[in-house]
């Protein structure tokens, strides 16, 4: 039976196309040169697998493209692998753009063999055709374009000025709706044990755009969505002889393997010539996958990253540190030359003018992690980190790359958010996330061991060996706490995975991908700022600058009882909650509470200097057991309000950033409780 | 015959088995792991996923999925 089959020649109105491939095949870079900053960004609805969709336009007509999920197949393992297939299946895709990487053509191309028998247009991209050509292969396009009865494009992804050839495949392929030829693979499956027994039960048209070939193989395989699909439409005498088959094939994902490997094979004989890869680990390798060296190199390569990503940080820095002694002064002047209210300026000032404070300044960094860290992943070397690490991570339900933002959270939790990008699946990227927020940032290490000694003179080393501890504790838990909902158990198979070949960095393409993830995090993170710092400004706003006459003191010592209760008075309470905003605002507030230096928000924005005998004046008034609950208060509460930002900008989750959030408040209090209660005891 | 987790860095040979759940054999599958398959062995060290060599692509496997791995003869 030919799947060949042309139907009349009427290019479709508003064509969308799917983008499917394993990962590493260069799907994200063809997706992001395709619609540039064109994109939406989501959740599969109700799901916890990431969506995302584009468009371009060309010669007047607006392609929409769908990437779907990086999967190795279309079989039912996982969420991302029945969100694919359905959205293939349902036709909501014109035509299937199949991605194999030209450089590992014969194990990527079994994505191409696991989608035969599903009968949606499709384009087959041999992706990395550079890299294939640096390896001295060779592959005939024209050769596979013939066998496979589809159009076949030798492909750069990187190369975004010469997508012509793509685009007049897929032009073509909207036009003729050319379907894979699957007769020569079927062959194969019909000497397989059982097949031809379930191929007779299939039902005869297929289902959606499933044929009886694909669905057949697919319960021979064990795939259980499918058979109980297939179950619902046979007659009882049928359904046992379905189960009945269906029971004695549960290996049989070994067999059908075999067939699309062999089919495989019979494609690229004639196609592909030039020397094989060397089956040998590289120097570099040796190195790098070491029982010895791997981790030490990879802890060494990230820490690295994160001096190189202050570089181009360090410009946003100074620019943005200067912006309030620049436009604060200039609207502060125009404003009250047109006569506007105290109030209003104070907002322009306060609220407008730092929240573009915090945005730039950190865009610098998210700007530079993103850029190191894609580097980092471009080139190879971020499997390696995954693979040294992976045993450790595995632990907390994570995959290896997980290690690299929780080093880079040490600098900053701004980064270790952003760092996540490197996660391909949205419930480890969240759980990572909410990991990486336990990490103690260089903020927190700017107050704490100030305090600490202050307070506790020679002992304060201890208190920092004791919140290491307590980060370690404090992961594990929130590994448990978030990790069933975020990380199927089911799904967490050990490690099986492909270390691509190392290449050469394409700088156009990862520069644009670094831009376009720049700028949609700053808006996203100015207005979260905006929207955060207006709350807090009005909360602690008072006419005089009278802390007294703020509704946050009122909050402040109306709720005092409570947050005895949790070993802080009003003044640290107030102190810790401005340290959900930045963390070095924890000492500022208390300079301004207790010495007067500044009002609450310029104390929490930065912008109000500190006493200068503020040790003194804080031994003064905060009982020992006291300030060791607030000193862990502050270090595990939210890490500041552009970590928040940056975190709703990665999981695009208000709900789970809020979850996390929260989450966060909640341990940091009920730590303080147990710290000041248990501190009482021996400190008095 | 014997488990691909009991092989030395440097062997090379010819998958001969397979076993685990519908969700690994399709999983191992897909990474291009079959019957009949031609693998070199390019590292296995102690406490360290193994790693593979195999249809063009280096592929690291968890110890205890190589346990569930088969290996015969060297290739001819």
């Amino acid at each position: 039976m030919s799947m060949v089959q042309t139907k009349t020649p009427v290019s479709v109105q508003d064509p969308v196309i799917a983008l499917l491939g394993q990962p590493n095949s260069g799907k994200s870079t063809l997706f992001n040169g395709l619609t540039g900053l064109r994109q939406h960004v989501g959740n599969w609805p109700g799901k916890t697998v990431e969506q995302k969709e584009g468009y371009f336009i060309r010669n007047g007509t607006k392609y929409t493209v769908a990437d779907l999920p990086g999967t190795y197949s279309l079989s039912a393992n996982s969420e991302e692998e029945i969100i694919t297939r359905n959205y293939i299946a349902e036709g909501k895709a014109d035509v299937v753009v199949i991605l194999a990487d030209a450089s590992q053509l014969e194990r990527s191309l079994f994505m191409l063999a696991d989608f035969a028998g599903i009968q949606t247009p499709a384009v087959l991209l041999l992706n990395l055709m550079d890299v294939a050509r640096e390896q001295g292969k060779n592959v005939d396009a024209t050769v596979l374009e013939r066998k496979l009865g589809i159009p076949v494009v030798p492909f750069s992804a990187t190369d975004v000025k010469h997508y012509d050839g793509f685009y007049q495949a897929l032009d073509r392929a909207l036009l003729e709706k050319p379907l894979l030829k699957t007769a020569a693979l079927e062959e194969k499956y019909r000497g397989l044990e059982r097949f031809a027994e379930l191929y007779s039960l299939m039902p005869r048209e297929g289902m959606g755009d499933y044929s009886p070939v694909w669905l057949a193989a697919k319960i021979l395989e064990g795939d259980a969505p499918v058979t109980v699909r297939v179950r619902e439409l046979l007659s009882s005498e049928k359904k046992a002889e379905l189960d009945a088959l269906a029971a004695a094939s549960q290996d049989g994902a070994l067999f059908t393997g075999e067939c699309k490997f062999a089919w495989i094979d019979a494609l690229l004989s004639d196609a592909v010539s030039g020397k094989k890869h060397a089956k040998s680990l590289g120097k570099f390798d040796r190195v790098a996958t070491s029982r010895k060296w791997g981790k030490p190199l990879a802890v060494g390569v990230i820490l690295l990253g994160l001096i190189a990503a202050f570089v181009p940080a360090a410009p946003f820095m100074i620019v943005g540190g200067l912006l309030p002694s620049l436009l604060s002064p200039a609207f502060t002047a125009g404003l009250t030359a047109i006569g506007a209210p105290q109030f209003l300026i104070g907002l322009v000032c306060d609220v407008g003018v730092n929240a573009l404070y915090f945005a730039i300044s950190m865009i610098g960094f998210v700007f530079g992690i993103t850029l190191v860290f894609g580097f980092i992943e471009e080139i190879g070397y971020m499997a390696r980190i995954s693979y040294v690490f992976d045993g450790t991570m595995s632990k907390l339900g994570l995959q290896g790359k997980a290690i690299m933002p929780f080093l880079v959270s040490f600098g900053c939790t701004i980064g270790g958010a952003a760092g996540t990008r490197v996660i391909d699946n949205w419930g480890q990227r969240v759980l990572t996330i909410s990991l990486a927020w336990a990490v103690p940032c260089a903020a927190t290490w700017a107050i704490v061991p100030m305090i600490s000694s202050v307070f506790f003179g020679v002992w304060a080393p201890l208190v920092i060996v004791a919140i290491f501890a307590v980060v370690l504790l404090h992961m594990w838990i929130t590994s448990k706490v978030f990790g069933r909902k975020l990380v199927d158990p089911e799904e967490r198979t050990g490690l099986i995975m492909e270390l691509p070949p190392y290449h050469k960095p394409k700088w156009g393409s990862l520069l644009r991908y670094v831009f376009g993830r720049t700028k949609d995090v700053l808006v996203r993170a100015l207005k979260v700022i905006l929207l955060i710092s207006l709350v807090f400004w009005l909360l602690s706003y008072s006419t005089d600058g009278d802390v007294t006459k703020s509704v946050i003191y009122q909050i402040g010592t109306f709720i005092e009882p409570v947050t005895h209760f949790f070993g802080l008075s009003w003044q640290t309470f107030l102190a810790f909650v401005s340290s959900a905003v930045s963390k070095e605002a924890a000492l500022g507030v208390l300079s301004s509470l207790y010495a007067g230096t500044g009002t609450i928000f310029a104390s929490t924005v930065g912008t109000a200097g500190q006493a200068a005998n503020l040790g003194e004046i804080l031994v003064a008034n905060i009982a020992p057991a006291e300030a060791l609950a607030f000193i862990f208060a502050v270090t595990f509460n939210i890490p500041c309000v552009v970590a928040v930002a940056s975190t709703y900008n990665e999981t695009h989750s208000a709900k789970w950033t809020a979850r996390i959030a929260l989450y966060y408040i909640c341990m940091a209090l009920l730590m303080s409780f147990v710290v000041y209660h248990v501190g009482a005891l021996f400190l008095g | 015959m014997r488990k691909l987790s009991e092989t030395q860095s440097g062997e090379q040979g010819v998958i001969s088995a397979i076993q685990g759940d519908v969700r690994f054999l399709s999983r191992i599958t897909s990474i291009g792991l079959t019957l009949g398959c031609p693998v070199t062995v390019l590292q296995n060290v102690k406490k360290r996923p193994i790693l593979l060599y195999s249809r063009d692509s280096m592929i690291a496997l968890d110890r205890s999925e190589c346990d569930k791995i088969q290996i015969g003869g060297a290739e001819k």
